[in-house]
């Protein structure tokens, strides 16, 4: 892929950022490292402080403390009209009167850009969303998907260093929001831009970002390639916010073994520290529980509760006394036979778990 | 269908109403204002006879100028003060309401007399120490028309766009803000134009010659000149309302925001 952005792509760095809002901690010292040309993605719950960190890139916001660095520069006192970063908002914040082409120049007649170059910018930013058709409407004249895909063109055409999403796609409709996040995906690697993407929404994180990271009251918790991140959660505050986890009941065995069900299972290296005896959760994924036979000493019995069809994969969700119902995905051909009422057994496939505290 | 039919009377019985109150003695007076001499046949004379008397065109020149001289005031105290207090001063906001109802809780008497002895003295002496009086009473109205224009925009999400693109406060105000409250400006703007036009109470316990003031001494000397001034007037009124309202429709046409 070649790289049309004349900027070179410029490297993000947040160090021990903190953000009070008198008592509210919105983020503490909050640690992140973007790389030139990389998509990192913020993802956390509502309140994390995803929005703050980004207000904060962008200038919109002081930090209480920390520092933030763009190309090894301290960017702190720099106002946020002279930063060079481009934001889309997670409301629409086209300005109502203006054009659609009058909203993409904005930044560029700040910049007191030669009128030639400018209409050259903006007629390639309108293709670049393929909005070339629109370039003389207003805003309240697009639909929700065109106002934020001008809202991009308009952050794009300035050439910024770093490009700001703040949940841009969370006002869409699903297939639109599918859509739009592969275009901008696409347009990010075709310009090389660095960029910080805020979501709720882990699939969207994981579909488009090279690296996510989760947040969790105004830290980062994990931040690594989307795979890794599913395959190996450092905490299970990650492991259930990143896919499905169920949380199962057990208790710590000696030897860095936990009571399961009726499985001992080895804890991971990091957890095995809990003293023999104490309550604990598992975390297990959907797909690492199996059918096993009933014969099986370690299989536990319950009774199906939920059944949804979910074409090549199917979840079920199955009733054990003393645990929250259990939920799985197995094969579509393989739970065929099963129907909601009906006795079912399983187990745990997994080498190795990861637990957390009660 | 009792909904129906109860609907119909009432529209009915208001435009029946309207017309007993309104539309009659309007229609009456403008037929009255026509009368010749001693009430015999149609003509223009009132009309002539109001434009010789003395003071007419000048009293009328001084009436606009002030408050055209008192809605750019406003606009210019009021506009800069509004933005403030929706972007960063919320917490000011209902000491500046306070402050912006007073005019209407004060009596005039005593507004116009405090006011004018803690006027700057060169002012004093100029009729132009009207203007401050004029934004003042319109203060209330003007600080509504603001606030709810701002309130339907989402200025916050505005202006950080703006100075996220690269443009100084300047620009954002001038090309962002203004622009997406002008529905507002044009309606505080008329409102301070409308009351400075009629003011009479403080501008005559002043002692100034204003349009309105002019029109009670003149009215006293002629009965149908009476009626045709009052003709004049509203009429008057009616066409810069129009004018100011077309020029407010269009530009809110382009601010309508599709939710
Ligand atoms: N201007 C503010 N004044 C006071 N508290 C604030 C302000 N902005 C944010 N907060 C608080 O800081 C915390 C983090 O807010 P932030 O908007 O960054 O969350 P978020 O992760 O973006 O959430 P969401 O997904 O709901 O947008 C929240 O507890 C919020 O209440
Ligand atoms: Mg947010």
């Amino acid at each position: 892929m070649t790289k049309e952005s004349l900027r070179e792509s410029s490297t993000l760095e947040l160090v021990k950022v903190s953000r009070n809002f008198g008592s509210v901690k919105a983020l503490d010292r909050l640690n992140l490292n973007v790389k030139p040309g990389e998509l990192v993605a913020l993802l956390g719950p509502s309140g994390c402080g995803k929005t703050t960190a980004l207000r904060i890139v962008a200038g919109l916001e002081s930090a209480t403390s920390g520092d933030l660095f763009v190309n090894q520069v301290r960017y702190n006192e720099t106002p946020a009209n002279m930063r060079d970063m481009g934001m889309v908002f997670q409301s629409y914040s086209l300005f109502p009167n203006l054009t659609v082409t009058e909203n993409i120049e904005y930044g560029l007649r700040a910049r007191k850009v030669d009128p030639s170059l400018r209409a050259k910018q903006v007629t390639k930013m309108l293709e670049l969303v393929a909005l070339g058709n629109k370039a003389k409407s207003f805003p309240h004249q697009l639909s929700g998907g065109q106002q934020q895909r001008v809202a991009l063109a308009r952050a794009l055409a300035i050439e910024p260093r770093v490009l700001l999403l703040d949940e841009p796609l969370s006002a869409l409709d699903a297939q639109v929001r599918k859509q739009i996040r592969e275009e901008i995906r696409s347009i990010q690697l075709n310009l090389g831009i660095t960029t910080l993407f805020v979501t709720h929404d882990q699939e969207e994180a994981m579909a488009i970002a090279d690296r996510v990271g989760v947040m969790n009251h105004g830290r980062l918790e994990q931040i690594d390639k989307p795979t890794s991140l599913y395959n190996d959660p450092r905490t299970p505050f990650v492991a259930s916010f990143v896919g499905q986890a169920n949380k199962i009941p057990a208790t710590m065995r000696n030897k860095g073994k936990v009571q399961v069900l009726n499985q001992k299972i080895n804890v991971s290296e990091k957890d095995s520290h809990f003293p023999e005896g104490k309550n604990l959760n598992v975390i297990v994924r959907p797909e690492s529980i199996e059918l096993a036979s009933e014969n099986d000493p370690e299989s536990t019995n319950g009774l199906v509760a939920i059944k949804s069809f979910l074409g090549p994969l199917t979840k079920l969700g199955i009733a054990v006394e003393g645990t929250p119902l259990i939920h799985l995905s197995i094969s579509s051909k393989e739970v065929r036979k099963f129907n909601i009422g009906d006795k079912i057994s399983f187990k745990i496939s997994s080498e190795e778990v990861m637990v957390e505290n009660v | 269908m009792i909904q129906k039919s109860s609907k119909f009377i009432l529209i009915s019985a208001s435009v029946i109403v309207s017309t007993l109150l309104f539309v009659i003695p309007l229609v009456a007076a403008s037929i009255y204002s026509f009368k010749g001499n001693q009430g015999k046949g149609y003509s223009f004379a009132n009309y002539l006879w109001l434009m010789h008397q003395d003071g007419f065109f000048q009293s009328l020149v001084t009436t606009l100028k002030l408050a055209i001289l008192a809605g750019a005031l406003n606009l210019i105290l009021m506009v800069p003060t509004m933005v403030f207090l929706n972007l960063k001063g919320a917490k000011f906001k209902p000491l500046v309401d306070f402050l912006c109802i007073l005019p209407l809780i004060i009596p005039v008497v005593s507004l116009a007399i405090g006011a004018q002895v803690s006027m700057p003295s060169i002012l004093q002496n100029t009729e132009y120490e009207l203007v401050f009086f004029y934004v003042v009473i319109s203060l209330p109205f003007t600080f509504r028309a603001l606030d709810n224009a701002l309130q339907a925009v989402s200025l916050n999400t505005l202006v950080e766009a703006s100075r996220n693109l690269g443009a100084t406060w300047f620009r954002t105000i001038v090309k962002v803000i203004v622009p997406s409250i002008k529905s507002g400006i044009f309606s505080a703007m008329f409102l301070t134009f409308a009351l400075s036009i009629g003011e009479y109470t403080i501008t005559s316990l002043l002692h100034w010659d204003t349009f309105s003031t002019w029109t009670v001494v003149a009215g006293q000397q002629n009965i149908l000149g009476a009626i045709a001034i009052s003709i004049f007037s509203f009429v008057g009124a009616i066409a810069l309302l129009t004018i100011i309202a077309l020029f407010s429709n269009k530009s809110k046409k382009l601010i309508e925001v599709k939710e």
